[in-house]
């Protein structure tokens, strides 16, 4: 426990802080509320609440096979990702580790490129059955897009441990480059890929530009919904939002709650001293 | 054949030579260390024993097979790093464990064997904590523990106590030694501190820029020095320049040195006399001598040492370092006017290279 004294916050201080949450909250906040909301333009605060937006919703026949899609997109997405990135980004930091400014550099570009012009790039190029505007071209396709999310987060844990030091000691025991990476590796970079798989996952199921312009209709995802009702009716295109975020948040804790389980196990033997 | 056999092995890293035609035999049960300075090429010898990296030329035989292309992992090889590499994410217990664990041994087996390895460090009660928990010290006697448990063939040790204070490295070198001894396990030790390589070796090869300057025991590299470069690196040295009067003599300057050491070289050969501190004799009055290794000169410096007192005397020019123990200490005062004697039998006489 500490026993120095904090300084109090100055007046300045705090309302900086005051206005950065207000600036995340209030939008996030209002869309929750508009969802329930019955309507709201006539006053400051709703003129009354229903949950007639999700009813709605979750009878629309693609409701649950959009979400359905988006979970698997998702998912899919952050498996080829973790397989992709994760065994290159050690081989970088073990062995060619004068590539990695040109990696670091290569992770830059799925920000410079918009999505919209990757995606028409990539239906021009791969226009050949079976993988023209087939979801196996989207999930490609968002690997790329989000694969700096998931490159740095493993790369800066990497960076943070001696890798070269700990795979030459585990060899030195007897390890294989597959037991050197199952047991040695992964274990100390597992913040990293838990941090990345998250955002890699949040980031996929809320993208719509390369969903719609790749495989379109044919395989509808949730954002392509929500898209649609926004220009149906607000409120339930709030709800599907709402929807959208607590998904988000529920994966974000359950990541959380696995991570700390794996620090508790640490935390115990502290403890037991 | 010796048990660990390196014939003409060569590395080189682009265009630097990093070890070139190392030859060295150490026999079974041995404690070898590579001394030298960074960059001499010892590490790379020693990762090139490991695995970690293949020699160029030559080859490596341990007990009669040959190892120079065998990877890392079917070695058998025990190695312990100076940063420690302890895995953070496993318990004490569990890093010793890990490389019977990959050998397949039964749980029951492997268990009973950690735990008599981390007593043998004395370390058996942090078996349930990691490794961040345990001090600089601690740690590397879990690793050596861990090098130790898979009963390596050899051990090897890359600057095993450079990371940790005085006191620890001191004691922890004694601890080595007697581990080393008690298993009877063939040990390379590599290392650039000078005190750590004499204290605890059976034998010591003093490496610069990639070769072998000399093989000896810790006695042999001390008294008796191959060339200059190890009788500068190991411990201090006075170096006289001068050369060949004939055998006994050598003309340094308007000095000339009394020595048993100078046959072997032709009368006119450059050479460098040097001698220890400790062989340096310190007279507050002129002595009777027999030779003409007498010098006048004056008290400098004095610097306390404990057991001895090191003086830097001030001839001319130059300052020779000489040590004397209590009751010389109390003789001397600075700009006290001294006579030195270089013992004859003590002059080390070798080319200036």
């Amino acid at each position: 426990m500490s026993t120095e004294k904090k300084a109090r916050p100055s007046a300045v201080q705090v309302l900086i802080l005051v206005l950065f949450i207000s600036y995340m909250l209030i939008p996030i906040i209002a869309t929750y509320v508009f969802s329930v909301a019955t309507r709201w333009d006539r006053t400051i605060l709703p003129e009354g609440y229903s949950l007639k937006g999700y009813q709605i919703a979750a009878q629309n026949p693609y409701f649950f096979k959009t979400l359905q899609n988006s979970l698997v997109l998702s998912l899919a997405s952050v498996v080829v990702s973790l397989l992709v990135v994760v065994p290159t980004v050690y081989w970088v930091h073990a062995r060619v580790y004068a590539a990695k400014p040109l990696l670091d550099l290569l992770m830059i570009l799925p920000f410079g490129i918009p999505g919209v012009v990757l995606a028409l790039a990539l239906v021009q190029v791969f226009n050949f059955q079976p993988i023209a505007r087939s979801p196996f071209l989207l999930i490609a396709a968002t690997v790329v897009f989000t694969m700096p999310f998931m490159y740095r987060s493993v790369s800066n844990n990497l960076a943070a441990i001696d890798i070269t030091t700990l795979t030459e000691a585990a060899q030195s025991l007897g390890a294989n480059t597959f037991n050197v990476l199952l047991r040695v590796i992964i274990p100390n970079i597992f913040t990293g890929i838990l941090s990345g798989s998250l955002l890699v996952f949040a980031t996929v199921f809320a993208e719509f530009t390369l969903a719609r312009l790749i495989v379109g209709a044919g395989f509808k995802t949730f954002p392509m919904l929500l898209v649609e009702y926004t220009r149906i009716d607000g409120t339930i295109a709030a709800g599907l939002s709402v929807i959208s975020f607590t998904i988000a948040w529920i994966v974000s804790l359950l990541i959380l709650w696995v991570s700390s389980k794996s620090l508790d196990k640490s935390h115990e033997h502290l403890s037991a001293r | 054949m010796a048990y660990l056999e390196l014939t003409n092995v060569s590395k080189n890293f682009g265009s630097v030579v990093a070890v070139k035609d190392f030859n060295l035999a150490i026999e079974k049960g041995q404690l070898v260390s590579f001394l030298g300075p960074s960059g001499c090429g010892k590490t790379t010898t020693l990762r090139m024993i490991a695995g970690f990296e293949i020699p160029d030329a030559g080859t490596i035989m341990l007990d009669n097979q040959d190892i120079s292309n065998v990877a890392p992992n079917q070695r058998g090889i025990g190695m312990v790093f100076q940063s420690y590499a302890l895995f953070p994410n496993m318990t004490i217990l569990d890093n010793v464990k890990f490389g019977l664990k990959m050998q397949r041994k039964p749980k029951q087996e492997a268990h009973q064997m950690a735990e008599k390895v981390l007593e043998l460090v004395r370390l058996k009660n942090t078996a349930k904590r990691y490794p961040h928990q345990l001090s600089g010290g601690q740690q590397q006697r879990v690793a050596l523990a861990r090098a130790l448990a898979i009963q390596p063939r050899v051990l090897l040790l890359d600057e095993p106590l450079s990371a940790l204070d005085a006191e620890v490295r001191v004691a922890l070198r004694g601890e080595i030694r007697r581990i080393q001894s008690d298993l009877g396990i063939t040990t390379v030790y590599v290392t650039h501190d000078q005190e750590e390589a004499l204290s605890i070796s059976d034998l010591v090869v003093v490496m610069n820029n990639g070769i072998i300057d000399q093989v000896g025991t810790p006695q042999q590299i001390y008294r008796k020095p191959d060339t200059r470069f190890v009788a500068t690196f190991i411990g201090t040295a006075n170096e006289f320049a001068g050369e060949i009067s004939d055998a006994k003599h050598v003309r340094c300057g308007n000095l000339e040195i009394v020595t048993p050491n100078a046959s072997g070289f032709n009368a006119g050969e450059k050479v460098v006399v040097l001698v220890r501190p400790e062989n340096v004799e310190v007279f507050a009055q002129k002595p009777e001598s027999k030779t003409s290794n007498v010098i006048e000169g004056v008290v400098d410096t004095i610097t306390f040492h404990g057991a001895i007192t090191r003086l830097g005397i001030s001839i001319g020019e130059r300052v020779i370092n000489a040590d004397v123990n209590v009751a010389g200490r109390e003789m001397l005062a600075y700009h006290q006017k001294v006579w030195v004697e270089l013992r004859p039998e003590y002059c080390q006489v070798m080319a200036e290279d």
